[in-house]
């Protein structure tokens, strides 16, 4: 057991053994119920299979944790000598990329699940873009279900290269990824060194879980501190609450909230209704400001410190993916952008470039329309003041999620912000 | 297609606002199809109680916006915001 923590995102296609493997990791690592896996094993003599099925394992825990008293069925865990390792097993749906990129932050770094079979499939491009988008750190490829391929080079190799040219798609550092021949069926190079891939001398799936660095809450980064709700509270007076992404609130801090371009002094931070002198990325708290009224601020705004303040975007220049859209996007197109605790509707002024999806390179100066798929650089035009960060300098404030027509269209990530 | 669970924040509207009776209404304003797996509560400040209901809905119908919209309209809600998802 170890108290270091690693939050870890299991994406990848449909049926590709996202399933299998999280089953498989939690078998390895003996974090699978005792009693789960004879019933199966029963279960599956029963019907004369030699091996037995961890997507079934699965289902059956994700019942039982569904019937059960465990509170955070969205997560799995298991440890190993390195590290506690919390999973999110991503959902397929589109719609449900807005949620990932405005709620906590729930994945340090990510396993990619790749069907040797079948190589990169739609949802692959998405989770990828998605890894990107959320600032996943690095990407264990898992290219799975070798055995179905007789674990032959080729066929490996020909997917490796597949994923490379989606990772220069996506901009995403091919030296920050690394792939390695799995079978998570069989069990081939999850715990033990494969003799059906002796081609193969890299690591294996643990040893590169275990190898992953340790994750660093992004405390040296400015305040910024979303604001859900603003309250007025008896004897306090104005409390904004929200969760801080990045840096460190403390009393007596000047803060500036923006865009409502307002400040003051902390007096007061609560976290757990008790009073505490700071509070950490990922804390959720509630706190006082010397001579801020309840009008002077709103949801949306984003507090930091007064000396450097939040960045408020006149225009900003994003990378960003359509995801659906049942037509196409044309600059003048003005959809609701969500990111951090503000919607605010945004024009795309004009799309600037079409990515290459082999190369990475740009395709296409100033196209005039992109479609579902097209990863292109486009400059945004907020309609009410907006508060957003280049991603290169604080990931968590640089993101976000186009919708529309009630659906989700397009994710994105800031590339340059022009301050008004 | 599996199903997703979502740990969904409601924020009452006041210090004093009875939660077993807004986790009611919630309960009460879920739409088709979506289900209450349990709730939590977290204090937050100043006498600000969050309510946490993990909802489980489908992964295959996508999304949380029912959900999120129909709590919205539930009274004494502040606001609604999802804290993560996950597939189970
Ligand atoms: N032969 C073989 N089959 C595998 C392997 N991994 C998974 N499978 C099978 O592929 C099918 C899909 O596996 P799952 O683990 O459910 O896939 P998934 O990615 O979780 O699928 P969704 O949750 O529906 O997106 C199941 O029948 C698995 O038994 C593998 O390494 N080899
Ligand atoms: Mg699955």
């Amino acid at each position: 057991m170890s108290d270091r923590h690693q939050n870890l995102a299991i994406i990848g296609h449909v049926d590709h053994g996202k399933s299998t493997l999280v089953g498989r990791l939690l078998y390895e690592t003996g974090s699978v119920p005792e009693h789960v896996i004879e019933q199966h094993k029963e279960e599956a003599e029963e019907k004369g299979k030699g091996g037995f099925e961890f997507a079934y394992v699965m289902d059956n825990l994700a019942e039982e944790r569904e019937r059960g008293v465990t509170i955070d069925i969205a997560h799995q865990e298991f440890s190993t000598d390195e590290y506690e390792f919390t999973i999110v097993d991503c959902p397929g749906h589109r719609d449900f990329v807005k949620n990932m990129i405005t709620g906590a932050s729930q994945a340090d770094n990510a396993v990619l699940v790749v069907a040797a079979d079948d190589g990169v499939a739609p949802q692959t491009r998405e989770h990828v873009f998605l890894a990107r988008t959320l600032g996943i750190g690095e990407l264990i490829v898992g290219v799975n279900k070798m055995d179905l391929v007789d674990y032959n080079e080729a066929d490996y190799e020909q997917v490796v290269s597949e994923v490379e040219d989606l990772l220069k798609q996506v901009r995403f550092g091919t030296e920050d990824a690394s792939f390695i021949p799995i079978s998570a069926f069989e069990g081939d190079n999850v715990a033990e060194a494969s003799e059906n891939t002796d081609w193969y001398d890299g690591d294996i799936l643990l040893e590169a879980l275990n190898d992953l660095p340790e994750p660093e809450p992004p405390t040296d980064a400015p305040l910024r501190l979303p604001i859900q709700d603003v309250y007025t509270i008896d004897g306090i007076g104005t409390v904004p609450v929200g969760r801080v992404e990045t840096g460190i609130l403390n009393v007596g801090d000047n803060v500036s909230f923006q865009p409502s371009d307002v400040g003051g002094e902390v007096k007061t931070v609560e976290m757990h209704h008790e009073e505490v002198p700071k509070a950490d990325p990922g804390d959720n708290v509630g706190f006082n400001v010397r001579g801020i009224g309840k009008d002077d601020i709103r949801r949306g705004d984003v507090c930091g410190p007064a000396d450097d303040p939040p960045t408020v975007a006149e225009t900003f220049q994003a990378q960003v993916v359509v995801m659906q859209h049942p037509s196409v996007i044309t600059a003048g197109y003005t959809p609701v952008f969500h990111a951090h605790t503000a919607q605010v509707a945004c024009t795309i002024e004009s799309i600037d470039q079409k990515i290459d999806p082999s190369s990475g390179e740009v395709a296409e100066e100033n196209p005039d329309f992109i479609q579902n798929g097209d990863a292109a650089v486009v400059t945004i035009r907020p309609q009410k003041p907006l508060s957003i960060e280049p991603s290169g300098e604080i990931p968590e404030l640089g993101s976000f999620a186009i919708r529309d027509m009630g659906q989700t269209i397009a994710a994105g990530k800031v590339l340059d912000v022009n301050e008004r | 297609m599996g199903k997703v669970a979502a740990k969904i924040k409601v924020m009452p509207n006041s210090p004093d606002v009875d939660l077993d009776a807004l986790q009611e209404r919630l309960e009460g304003s879920l739409p088709e199809g979506a289900k209450i797996n349990g709730v939590e509560r977290d204090d937050v400040a100043f006498g600000l109680v969050a309510l946490f209901p993990t909802v489980i809905v489908p992964d295959d119908t996508g999304g949380t916006e029912a959900v999120e919209e129909a709590f919205s309209n539930v009274d004494d809600v502040e606001s609604v915001s999802v804290e993560n998802v996950g597939r189970i």
